[in-house]
Parts: structure tokens; C-alpha cells; sequence
């Protein structure tokens, strides 16, 4: 009988491990309630009675964008400004996952692990959230881009602060009426409920020129003294490499080259430097890493020439290749530019009632190290430069071919120099032509406003 | 003051209570279940008259031998290491000699198979003598186990108290389900709560008047698990809520059968083999008349009546897994129960019925450990599973027969720790709203019936825990999991005081059984663990689970000795 007694410890073991994973699970529910609660699927809190207590949401200057008004959920009064902000503020269901009405509903209607998600209204407690946006640089911006019908992100952020002042993503609708998307019109709204700005990648094309220009200014030596002679197409690695309608731009430097964004000769540089250097670029400008805030990971970005041909590695340094980046990650990388080297992360909660900045883990300025100091000077001072909005700018046109018979996407990104405003910015338009015709207006209008925004004038 | 709020404060306070009240009935059930013991003393003696030293016998079935970890040790070269048990029948008390090389005499007398032994007899075992004695002739204090520390006749909580208690419980719920959200069929909770208390008293009634039995804790645990199950149905599909009251009534009928049935341990032994052949038989006719229901062949229909053979063979299982000491130590070689092990699994897996495939499998490793104490011979098996494993990984998109299901669960292991990347993928899917549902729920719940989970498939069987979790809180489920974890604590606490090593090991094998049923379905539910499919020990909605957790239960009771010694 001993002997049964002690092989039965055994089986003991098992009932121990079973309270360990249970004392496991508790703590990773403490941990995690919620996150797990905040789902689009969860019946309690998604459709218009999940925002029945629900607090406010304002933008930057205390302008309501969301509220309840008895136990409606009513958003701001402008319609434009509604659209702009929907990918930003969210709707009353929660499609679009990355939204603030989505990301933190259980916090805005006052979940606590205590209590879950059925008790009275009067012993829960919601939260206010003030947004870092401005509302009039959102619908200045949503204005412009929702004028040509496609999809695109456009975002302008503080690259001091990291307070996003701007973020649009089209296709867009109005939360106050939301369309039944039917086979009929769900072209209409290919796409709708992912925020372009923070979700989604593209070809960069052109712009990703300055990842090459910073792996040229700090491996060659000679990059200032040197000329290239452009015809418009070159064969590289038995290929053509060609600028833009086959374009020459004759004998140029490498100034010259980045204001005429000469594909031949960034091509060339590429496959100077070779793969390597040029992965090794890419990897420390943060285009294969993701940035977490807000409790959003932007995707990664990609950039990998390790098994590229020599003519794809060529065209790899223009931005074509299999290359692809998130709008977000161009501005964070444009205002490390600006700021010597220095990324600062990105935000959009400026502020919560009681303790919600805390509960959310809102951190502040988390800065990455994405240039040393001087290639960021040098890179910024061969940048283009740009005049608007009362503000000097240097930027970067682009204009991505994607191939399946659609138009380019039309890119633009940069910064403002201006103390004053502190800007950098990241405009894509979608199957839609050169950088200059579609992103540039929609930045000028929505940097013009953002400027405004934190000049207070 | 409006009535509404007034109602709405009285259902939120009945909420709170709910989980305290969970908490004190199952601590009750088992202070219960510590209390009305006989004191620690010796059934018998072994006096030695050469040395005039006296050894107290304090088990039922007692191993004698040289070795260290035998009941009792005798130091003496002559004697083997295994030589023989002293064993208690209700006929008296038997000497079993089990192969020593120098035989066991009682009254000089060299005996063959099992000799009975009467007080004053004197056995020889080597060239040790001892006398048989009275327990009363041995008079120095013993100490008990920890969980008997607390001797005393009088009992923790009257038996009927503790079942009051749970009836009430039980009809807070159906107060809770008639105050849902929906507002209507208001009272026909009270229906089905009026079924639930007549089978709860009913077999109360036969406990304490028919079998008169003084104990009534280890039903009453239970019962109380069964009743939750029950009345969460209510709010769900009404009707399996009477189906899987009636599951309780065969399941309670089982239970008693199988206490009376396995009454004689010797008995038990002679129809090993026959129960075997039944066993296989089952498995066998749902692989010819099963058809396969999500994925898996494990059903029977017979007419309108469906059920799952494999889970009665659990019961089966445990039964022919267990023995007595004499013949545990006699009959070493497990060669029977191995092959008869392998065939279930085979069989089950042929069924693709992977979760109970699993289930048997770690009970076969216990009971292969709990009869053998060898770790090599539960080793073996392990890699050969998975060898198996990967061989079937490997092989798996070649044979459709189970590739598909296989498949499913390779699936299942990818996703494992990540299933917020599958959550709208089947590798996911399930796992992320069992957190999402948990974790609206909050410690009290939303309500009986007042939850979302309930919609989704399977919730009230595999992912009961979630449900249970979204409308009565975390506590209660956490409570009612407790309540069939620490069944293996009770399971060991009377291990040593069972009338034969037949009934320890059998009610290890049966509580360690229902914990690794249970951590399956709450940790692969939660993705704690990577695997799904199987019921929640009595409470998740199934008629042949339930029926078999009696089962299983029948043999944790047989194993305590006032089941059968102890009348009112």
C-alpha cells in the first residue's frame, strides 16, 4: 500500500501543474482582460449600444469628434471632418481595428476586470480621450485627396514631439452613416477598414532614394566630386534601367541627380554599394522594422536584395525591386532627418481622463537611432527643397510603378526646416500618377493646416 | 424608488454572492469528506516472539518483504525481497505468498496461492516467525496523514445541510436566469430546477435511506458540479438541459451499480478478461456504426438515442487497469494491459478522436506507473507515441482517412501561443472569443443568459469553461474546476486506508484521469495548451461524459473504506 501511495505522487504532479496553469491563466487574464475584451467580435461592446456610456474623443484644441448624447454615439458636426477621422476615431462597430473607438472601447465605456461588461450603468466609470490631431488639417487633407477618388494615407507629425497632427487614409465614409457595403458597391470600398496611414504598405519608388543617398553619402568618399552621364536608359546587369519616360538628363551630379531623381544614377549607386551596404542602410532606417504605439505595430516594411539579380538590385536602389514601406514609417524616417539622426515615435492620444494614459501605457517620446547626425545633415541638405504653407521644406517626390496596368503610386515625403514647425509628412496617393500632380497638393494643403494647427495662427 | 433598480441592485448582489457561496460549498464538501474517520490504529499486530517486538498492520493489504518499500520490512536474508502480502477479506485475514524462493508457512505448513490466517496463527516468512495479534494487543500511538488530522466522529456538516446548501445554489441560478436580459420564459428555470432538486434528493434518499451510507460529500460535489451544467443550459438549448438531467440520473445509476459491482476485489480480477473483450468491442462499434460528427467517428446512433462508446470505455479503463496487491505483485508483466492499451488508442485514433486518444494514453501511463513504479515502462511508450506523432505528421496528407482531422491539429499546434494572428481562422478561432467572453465576464459574470458565448459551437460542451466564466464570472468557473482538481487530492489521502490496492489505484487512475480531462479542456479552451475536444468532468453538456464521470466517481468512493464498512 506504501508503494501505491507513492506512485500515486505522480498523478499528484498532475494536479499540482493543473492549479500552476490555473494560477497561469489568472495572471495572464489580469494581464490581458482588456485586450482580449476590445475584439470586433465581442457582442458586448461592438454596434451602437457598445458605446452607450462610452466618454468623449476630442481632437488637439478640445473639438468634440465623438460623444454620447443620450445613449447615442454622435460624432463631429462637419461630415468632411467625420471622413477624414474615421480611421483615426473609429464607428460605431469595430471594423476599423487600429481606430481609437475600436483599439480602447472597453476603456472608453469603463471595463474592469471586477466588474466585465454587464453591470449597471452606474457603477462603471468611462474615459475621455483627447487626440493630438487637428481636425481642420484632417478634413484639409481628407478635402484634396477624397477630390481624386482614390486610395491613399496622408500624415503629418510633430518630429519633435511625435504628436500626429494629420492622418487621412481613403477610401473613407461617414461614421454618422455608415454605407451597407454590398457586392454592388464593395469596390467602392476596397480596403475601407484599414487605415492606410498605420496598416499598409506600398511601393516606394523615388522616395526611397534618400535609403540609397544615405548608404552613398556614408560609404563613398567621393560621392560630391563625381559626375554620372544619363541617356535616359542604361543596360545594368543585361537589363535597361531607365529615368522616367526615358528622360536624359545628360552630365549631372549627384545634387543634381536627387533633384531630378535620375533613376540611372541612384541604379548605379545601388549596385556600387553593392547588396550588402545596402540592406545594412535599409536595416538601421528602420524599413524591415515595424514601430509600435498606441498599441498599433505599423507593418514592416520590406527591403531585401540578398538574392536579387544585379539589374533588380539596380532598380532596387530607385525603390522598384520587390521593395515596399508604410507611409508612417517614411515620416518617422523624414523626421529623423530633420532632427539629426533621430526618430521619434509617433502618437495620437494626447491626453484621458483619470488614469487612462497610464492604463493605456501611453510612453511618450521613444526615440530610435535611424541616421548618425552628420549623414542625416548631409542627406537632408542634397533633399529638394520646397516653399509652403510660410514654411521652407525639403522633400522627396516619388512615383512607383506597380505594374498590373495601373497608374503609379504618386508619393510624397519630407519635412519642414521652419523652427517653428516642427513638421514631417507622408503622402501616397494610389493608382494614381507622378508624386508632384497628386501627393504634393494634398500635403501642401494639409501642412498649411498643421502648421496652423501648432503655430496657433 | 423605482422597483426596476431595486431589482436591478438584487440581481447584481445574488451575482456577487454566487462565487463566495461556490467557494464554501465545495470547501465543505471536502471538510466533509476529512471528518468521520476511524482513528489511526492498527487493524492487526505481527508479534515477534524471538525478538518479543510487535508490528503494527495497518493497511487492508499489507506487501511483506526485505525490501525498503515494503509495508512491512523484515531484515533477514532468507527473506525475499517481494516475498508475500497479508491481506484482509471480509472473511478474514489471508496470507499470499507472491514467488519467494523460500516459501511462506503458517503453522509450519508451506502454503500455495492464498491461506487464510486466524488470530494466534503463527506465519514464517524466511527464517523470521511472527504471530498474528490483535490490533488492541499493539498500544503505542500512531500518527495520521495530514489530511486526517483532524479525527472526529462528528461530521464537518450534516450530510443534508451540505445538499441544501447546494440546492440552494442551484436555485439562485434559476433566480438569476429568470432576471435575464430577454425577459421571456421567465419561469421556466423554476421548472427545471424543480427536476434537478427531485434527482439531487432522490438520490440523497437512496444514499441515506436504502444503501444507509453515512457520507454523502463526494456525491454531493458531484451534484453540485452536475446542477451548474444543468441550469446553464436553461438559457441556452432548454431541451439538453431535461436530456442531460436524465444523463445524470444513468450516470448516478452507474455510479451505484459499479460501488456494488466492485465490492469483491477478488471477484473483479476473475472478469479482467471478459470486460477487456467488451471494452474493445465498443470502441470497435462506433468505427462500424459510428458516423462522423465534426470530424471525428466517435458516435453510435441507435435510433434517436446517440452516444459516444469511447467515453463509457473510460470506466471500462480504469476497472482493468487496477488490482489487488497480491496479484499486482504475482503477475508482473503488464504484456496484457499494454496490448490491450495500445488497441483503444489505436482504435481511437483510427476514429481520429485524437482528444481521447490523448486521455487514454496518459491514463494507460498511470496506471502502468501506479502498478509497476517503473519509469522505463512509461517512457517507452511516450516515445513510441511520439515516434508516432511525427511519423503521422510526416505521412499525414497521405492518409485521408485521418489526415484531415490530423491535419487539424497540426494546425492547432501552429497557432498555439500566437491564436491572436488565427482569429479568424478554425486554428484560432475558438481559442481568442473563449478569452474574449472570459474576459467580459468579469469575477461575477454578465448573468445566466445574459452572455454572448453561448452562441457559439461547442460552447456548452468543449468551451463550457468559457461559458460558465462569461455568465456566472471567473470565480465560479475557477471554483468548479478546483472542485475535480482536488478529487485526486482525497483520491491519495485515502489511498493507504483502501480496502485493497484494487481501489487506490483505480480511484488515482480514475481522479488523475478527470484532471488531465479537465486540464485539457480548460487549457487547450485558453491556449495554454494546444489541444481541444474534450468535455469538461460533469459539467460540459454531454449525456455519455457525464455518465462516465459517475463512473469514475463510483471508484474514488469505492476507494474510501466506509463506503462498504461503515452503516448508519
Amino acid at each position: 500500500m506504501k508503494r501505491t501511495l507513492r506512485r500515486s505522487t505522480l498523478i499528484l504532479i498532475f494536479t499540482i501543474a493543473f492549479i500552476a496553469g490555473i494560477g497561469f491563466f489568472t495572471a495572464e487574464l489580469i494581464f490581458n482582460a482588456k485586450a482580449w475584451v476590445d475584439q470586433p467580435y465581442n457582442a458586448h461592446i461592438s454596434g451602437s449600444g457598445g458605446l452607450a456610456q462610452a466618454g468623449k474623443i476630442t481632437d488637439r484644441n478640445g473639438n468634440v469628434l465623438a460623444q454620447t448624447v443620450n445613449g447615442e454615439r454622435v460624432y463631429n458636426s462637419d461630415a468632411d471632418v467625420r471622413s477624414a477621422l474615421l480611421h483615426t476615431v473609429g464607428d460605431n462597430s469595430l471594423n476599423i481595428s487600429t481606430a481609437v473607438q475600436s483599439k480602447y472601447r472597453s476603456k472608453l465605456t469603463g471595463y474592469s476586470l471586477i466588474w466585465g461588461l454587464n453591470m449597471p450603468q452606474s457603477m462603471r466609470s468611462s474615459h475621455d480621450i483627447g487626440l493630438t490631431v487637428d481636425a481642420n488639417a484632417c478634413k484639409a487633407a481628407y478635402e484634396v485627396m477624397n477630390s481624386y477618388g482614390k486610395r491613399g494615407a496622408c500624415v503629418v507629425y510633430n518630429y519633435q514631439t511625435g504628436e500626429v497632427i494629420c492622418s487621412v487614409s481613403t477610401y473613407s465614409y461617414d461614421p454618422q452613416a455608415p454605407p451597407e457595403i454590398t457586392e454592388e458597391n464593395e469596390k467602392d470600398y476596397d480596403g475601407v477598414y484599414l487605415d492606410n496611414v498605420v496598416s499598409s504598405t506600398y511601393t516606394p519608388g523615388s522616395i526611397f532614394k534618400i535609403v540609397t543617398a544615405a548608404a552613398a553619402i556614408e560609404n563613398i568618399p567621393d560621392l560630391f566630386e563625381r559626375t554620372w552621364y544619363c541617356e535616359g536608359s542604361e543596360e545594368i546587369g543585361g537589363h535597361p534601367v531607365n529615368c522616367v519616360d526615358g528622360e536624359s538628363h545628360g552630365e549631372i551630379n549627384f545634387q543634381e541627380a536627387m533633384e531630378h531623381s535620375c533613376n540611372i544614377v541612384f541604379a548605379k549607386l545601388a549596385v556600387e554599394l553593392g547588396s550588402e551596404k545596402m540592406n545594412a542602410t535599409a536595416q538601421r532606417m528602420g524599413i524591415n522594422s515595424s514601430f509600435s504605439f498606441d498599441d498599433i505595430s505599423t507593418p514592416k516594411g520590406h527591403y531585401d536584395t540578398s538574392n536579387a539579380t544585379e539589374n533588380e538590385l539596380a532598380w532596387s536602389g530607385a525603390g522598384q525591386y520587390d521593395v515596399k514601406v508604410n507611409p508612417m514609417q517614411m515620416a518617422v524616417i523624414c523626421g529623423a532627418i530633420a532632427n539629426g539622426g533621430k526618430g521619434v515615435c509617433p502618437g495620437y492620444i494626447k491626453s484621458g481622463s483619470g488614469n487612462l494614459l497610464k492604463e493605456i501605457g501611453v510612453t511618450g517620446n521613444q526615440t530610435f537611432d535611424l541616421l548618425n547626425q552628420t549623414t542625416a545633415q548631409t542627406l537632408g541638405s542634397v533633399m529638394p527643397q520646397y516653399e509652403f504653407g510660410g514654411m521652407s521644406i525639403r522633400a522627396k517626390t516619388g512615383t512607383a510603378e506597380v505594374g498590373d496596368e495601373k497608374q503609379p503610386n504618386g508619393w510624397f515625403i519630407g519635412y519642414s526646416t521652419s523652427q517653428d514647425a516642427p513638421l514631417a509628412f507622408a503622402c501616397v496617393i494610389e493608382d494614381a500618377g507622378f508624386g508632384n500632380t497628386y501627393a504634393r497638393p494634398v500635403v501642401e494643403a494639409a501642412m498649411a493646416a498643421s502648421a496652423q494647427a501648432i503655430r496657433g495662427h | 424608488m423605482d422597483m426596476s433598480v431595486l431589482f436591478d441592485a438584487g440581481v447584481v448582489g445574488l451575482r456577487m454572492l454566487m462565487p463566495l457561496y461556490a467557494i464554501v460549498i465545495v470547501y465543505q464538501c471536502y471538510a466533509a469528506m476529512r471528518r468521520r474517520r476511524r482513528p489511526e490504529k492498527p487493524l492487526v499486530s505481527l508479534y515477534n516472539p524471538k525478538s518479543g517486538g510487535m508490528i503494527p498492520v495497518v493497511f487492508w493489504e499489507n506487501a511483506i518483504g526485505r525490501s525498503k518499500s515494503s509495508d512491512i520490512v523484515i531484515n533477514d536474508m532468507t527473506v525475499s525481497k517481494n516475498h508475500c502480502v497479508l491481506l484482509r477479506r471480509s472473511k478474514g485475514w489471508f496470507i499470499s505468498d507472491v514467488g519467494s524462493a523460500a516459501g511462506t508457512f503458517v503453522n509450519g505448513v508451506k502454503i500455495r496461492g492464498r491461506a487464510q490466517v486466524l488470530i494466534d496463527d503463527i506465519i514464517r516468512v524466511g527464517n523470521t516467525e511472527y504471530q498474528l495479534k490483535r490490533g488492541d494487543d499493539f498500544n503505542s500511538p500512531l500518527r495520521s496523514s495530514w489530511f486526517f488530522s483532524k479525527v472526529s466522529d462528528k461530521p464537518a456538516i450534516q450530510a443534508w445541510k451540505l445538499m441544501l446548501m447546494i440546492t440552494l445554489f442551484h436555485l439562485f441560478m434559476a433566480v438569476e436566469a429568470m432576471f435575464w436580459n430577454d425577459g421571456t420564459n421567465v419561469f421556466s428555470p423554476f421548472i427545471l430546477f424543480g427536476a434537478l432538486a427531485a434527482v439531487e434528493w432522490g438520490f440523497f434518499s437512496v444514499s441515506y435511506f436504502a444503501l444507509r451510507r453515512v457520507n454523502f460529500e463526494l456525491e454531493s460535489l458531484g451534484l453540485f458540479l452536475t446542477g451548474i451544467g444543468v441550469m446553464m443550459l436553461v438559457r441556452q438549448v432548454e431541451r439538453s438541459a431535461y436530456v442531460q438531467l436524465i444523463a445524470a440520473g444513468l450516470g448516478i445509476a452507474l455510479y451505484c451499480v459499479i460501488i456494488k459491482f466492485i465490492e469483491d476485489p477478488d471477484r473483479a480480477d476473475k472478469i479482467r478478461f471478459p470486460v477487456m473483450i467488451i471494452a474493445v468491442l465498443m470502441l470497435a462499434s462506433s468505427i462500424v456504426l459510428g458516423r462522423v460528427t465534426n470530424g471525428a467517428a466517435n458516435w453510435v446512433y441507435i435510433g434517436s438515442i446517440s452516444f459516444q462508446p469511447s467515453e463509457f470505455v473510460k470506466t471500462l479503463f480504469i476497472f482493468i487497469g487496477a488490482s489487488a496487491l497480491d496479484k499486482l505483485q504475482t503477475k508482473r508483466n503488464l504484456i496484457e494491459f499494454i496490448i490491450f492499451s495500445v488497441v483503444c488508442v489505436g482504435l481511437l485514433a483510427l476514429m481520429s478522436d485524437f482528444g481521447a486518444a490523448l486521455i487514454f494514453f496518459v491514463t494507460f501511463l498511470l496506471v502502468v506507473f501506479m502498478r509497476s513504479g517503473d519509469i522505463k515502462t512509461v517512457l517507452l511508450p511516450v516515445g513510441s507515441v511520439a515516434a508516432a506523432f511525427v511519423a503521422l505528421r510526416f505521412f499525414a496528407e497521405r492518409i485521408n482517412f485521418i489526415g484531415d482531422r490530423f491535419n487539424y491539429v497540426l494546425n492547432r499546434f501552429k497557432a498555439y501561443r500566437h491564436v491572436w494572428d488565427y482569429a479568424n481562422e478554425a486554428a484560432g478561432y475558438q481559442q481568442v472569443r473563449v478569452l474574449t467572453y472570459i474576459a467580459s465576464g468579469g469575477l461575477f459574470g454578465v448573468g445566466i443568459g445574459n452572455g454572448y458565448f453561448k452562441q457559439y459551437f461547442a460552447s456548452e460542451s468543449d468551451l463550457v469553461f468559457a461559458l460558465v466564466a462569461e455568465e456566472m464570472g471567473v470565480i465560479v468557473a475557477i471554483v468548479a474546476a478546483l472542485a475535480v482538481a482536488l478529487l485526486m487530492i482525497y483520491a491519495r489521502a485515502i489511498a493507504t486506508r483502501s480496502r485493497s490496492t484494487f481501489y487506490s489505484i483505480s480511484s488515482c487512475c480514475a481522479a488523475g484521469l478527470l484532471v488531465v480531462q479537465l486540464s485539457l479542456n480548460i487549457f487547450g479552451a485558453t491556449d495554454i495548451l494546444p489541444l481541444t475536444g474534450v468535455t469538461f468532468p460533469f459539467v460540459s453538456c454531454g449525456g455519455s461524459s457525464l455518465i462516465s464521470c459517475w463512473g469514475l466517481l463510483a471508484f474514488i468512493k469505492a476507494a474510501d473504506e466506509r463506503t462498504y464498512s461503515m452503516k448508519r
